[in-house]
């Protein structure tokens, strides 16, 4: 940016701490509450100025720079108080005057713009011209401030300061939503910020569940809420739908629906009392409430025969609290099969001998 | 004999393998021809014979799930039984055994053993026989033991424990280890105590048994017994219980007088 400050010419030593109009020197200050991904951004400006050419005449006036007095008809440049000869007032490096009188002043020294630039002026890291102005210094590299962007959205940084993310630049908003990623977290599909916590998936993305209110009553949803047909329905309105609701689990069953025992059951939470493995669809036995397998059913409710010790199929023959199947009902002394008549001696069963 | 052969044969020649040859007046298994030649037979029953020993080729018969020798006049069983690996079901309840053989402890899978009515009592049960834990069922009723050895607190498995008419003096607290005990039967004995640890079975309700009469119970325990066996079980639970139990045992008194006079048992004749 160039500005002409043709009335108010004069020269400043350079100093940091001063705010000088011609040349202003800043450096961003490392802000102890920024977290240590941030870094300085030192920032140079750099401004232009048009020298005051003037034909007045200062007697016992000498050349600032060759220190011999001028002729009486000479041109004099005069700049901020001092003067100079024409041809002396050129630049420090090529000795040239300077291009429509704008030079760079550095160190007490003047040049011109292109010296100024090869001397001094920072190249960009990204369009790779001198950086003329304001100076991004970050990623070990200078900017143009219209240059130093995010790398994944590329929103411009130079003001709103950076987080170094694996080697990149990123916005505030791009690092958290990669940091998230990589703790396994959830982006808001529509707003694409992270969701830090009970995110709801709709048509396999993820989002904030306030984004989304619900299909039939119209509340604001939370985590709970379900999709059904591409859908959203908050949980009670869900629960009022019809769909079956696990009598184990407590969910909703949208997979196979097994009924028994007057409830809804997910076909793996349909289990013994006992063993409590899944019946998958085989035979169960029902009692006060519960279910069982065929073998805890007898277990527990008596009918394992007391010879093959297995589960009794069929008809039961129930004696001193044990049971047989009928073709293990026999004589515990001779092994003859019962007939209708037997006796019952000392815990044992007998064959009634006629 | 030739009545014998013919059972025999015909069990070969019908695949049978169940075999019953029972009050025949059997006197030999060795004299039944072709009986041990059997291999697929799964059941004998040799019952109300007159057989005195069992062969130690009895383990020709690789099958037999079930070997039943009930009222015979055995005096002896072979070691060789233990080496039986299907045998689960023997019965040899009323015969004249005095032991067990050596290393019978060593059956693989037997679930049901009947020695009732024998001559037995704690030395005759060879040293590993507590280490038949597949056993289901245990009747040794009717036998002349005073002793319950401890270890049969190893038999895991054990529902059914028969311990009838015997002269039992007490049981051994190690009763109590045994969870899926259903049925004990300890009426006949000289028991005047339970122990306490029998509080942590469940003996009571229509799936279980608990018989206790005839034993010289104390007081307490005859009183609780009168009004029925639940009542029994808990009052052997509670703490005065536990407190009068160590107090008896400390006490050690003189077991009562037996009781049962076992001169005519047919087990002890001949």
């Amino acid at each position: 940016m160039a500005s002409t400050h043709p009335a108010t010419l004069r020269l400043q030593s350079l100093n940091e701490k001063t705010a000088s109009d011609l040349f202003q020197r800043r450096r961003h200050h490392h802000d102890p509450h920024e977290d240590g991904d941030h870094h300085n951004i030192l920032d140079i400006s750099v401004v232009k100025q048009n020298d005051d050419s003037s034909t007045m005449s200062f007697s016992g006036a000498v050349c600032r720079r060759c220190t011999e007095p001028f002729g009486p008809t000479e041109q004099i440049v005069n700049s901020v108080g001092e003067v100079w000869h024409t041809r002396c007032f050129v630049c420090a490096q090529c000795f040239q005057p300077f291009p429509d009188g704008v030079f760079y002043e550095f160190e007490g020294r003047k040049y011109c713009e292109h010296d100024f630039h090869v001397l001094f002026a920072p190249c960009c890291g990204k369009c790779g011209e001198f950086v003329v102005g304001r100076v991004i210094k970050a990623m070990n590299n200078s900017w143009h401030p219209d240059c130093f962007r995010c790398e994944i959205c590329i929103g411009p940084l130079a003001d709103s300061g950076f987080v170094k993310n694996a080697g990149r630049a990123l916005c505030r908003e791009c690092n958290a939503i990669e940091k998230a990623k990589g703790l396994g977290k959830y982006v808001c599909h529509k707003c694409h910020a992270v969701i830090e916590e009970g995110h709801i998936k709709y048509k396999g993305e993820a989002y904030h569940p306030y984004h989304f209110n619900c299909t039939t009553c119209g509340v604001e949803l939370n985590a709970d809420a379900r999709e059904v047909n591409q859908e959203l329905y908050c949980l009670r309105c869900h629960d009022k739908m019809g769909i079956p609701i696990c009598g184990a689990c407590r969910r909703p069953i949208e997979e196979r629906v097994v009924h028994a025992l007057g409830k809804a059951w997910h076909v793996e939470h349909f289990v013994c009392a006992k063993c409590e493995k899944p019946f998958f669809g085989t035979r169960h036995y029902e009692k006060k409430g519960l279910a069982y397998c065929e073998i805890h059913y007898h277990q527990l409710f008596g009918n394992i025969c007391f010879v093959c010790n297995n589960v009794i199929a069929g008809d039961v023959f129930h004696a001193f609290n044990k049971a047989w199947c009928v073709s293990h009902f026999a004589c515990s002394v001779c092994d003859r099969k019962m007939s209708q008549r037997w006796l019952v001696g000392k815990g044992t069963i007998q064959r009634q001998i006629a | 004999m030739s009545k014998l052969k013919k059972y025999v044969e015909e069990c070969r020649d019908q695949k049978n393998t169940e075999l019953e040859i029972i009050d025949k007046g059997v006197t030999n298994i060795l004299e039944i021809p072709g009986l041990l030649e059997l291999g697929h037979l799964t059941r004998l029953t040799l019952s109300h014979n007159k057989i005195p020993s069992v062969p130690p080729t009895i383990t020709n018969l690789y099958s037999l799930e079930t070997l039943n020798l009930f009222n015979n006049h055995i005096k002896e069983l072979p070691t060789t039984l233990s080496s039986m690996t299907k045998l689960r079901i023997l019965n040899v309840g009323m015969n004249k055994l005095s032991s067990l053989p050596r290393g019978f402890g060593a059956c693989p899978v037997l679930e049901v053993l009947d020695v009732t009515y024998n001559n037995l009592n704690e030395n005759g049960l060879p040293a590993n026989f507590f280490q038949l834990d597949s056993l289901r069922a245990l009747y040794i009723g009717d036998n002349d033991f005073e002793i319950l050895p401890p270890e049969i607190g190893k038999l895991k498995n054990l529902m059914i424990l028969v311990l009838r008419d015997n002269d039992l003096i007490a049981l051994p607290r190690e009763i109590g280890d045994l969870p899926r005990l259903r049925e004990l039967h300890v009426q006949g004995n000289r028991l005047t105590v339970l122990p306490p640890e029998l509080g942590n079975l469940d003996l009571v309700g229509s799936k279980q048994a608990f018989r206790g009469e005839n034993n010289p119970w104390v007081a307490p325990i005859a009183d609780q017994f009168q009004i029925g066996v639940s009542h029994v079980f808990e009052y052997i639970r509670t703490d005065t219980y536990k407190f009068l139990y160590g107090r008896h045992l400390a006490a050690d008194a003189a077991p009562p007088p037996k009781t049962n006079d076992k001169s005519k048992k047919i087990s002890r004749m001949g």
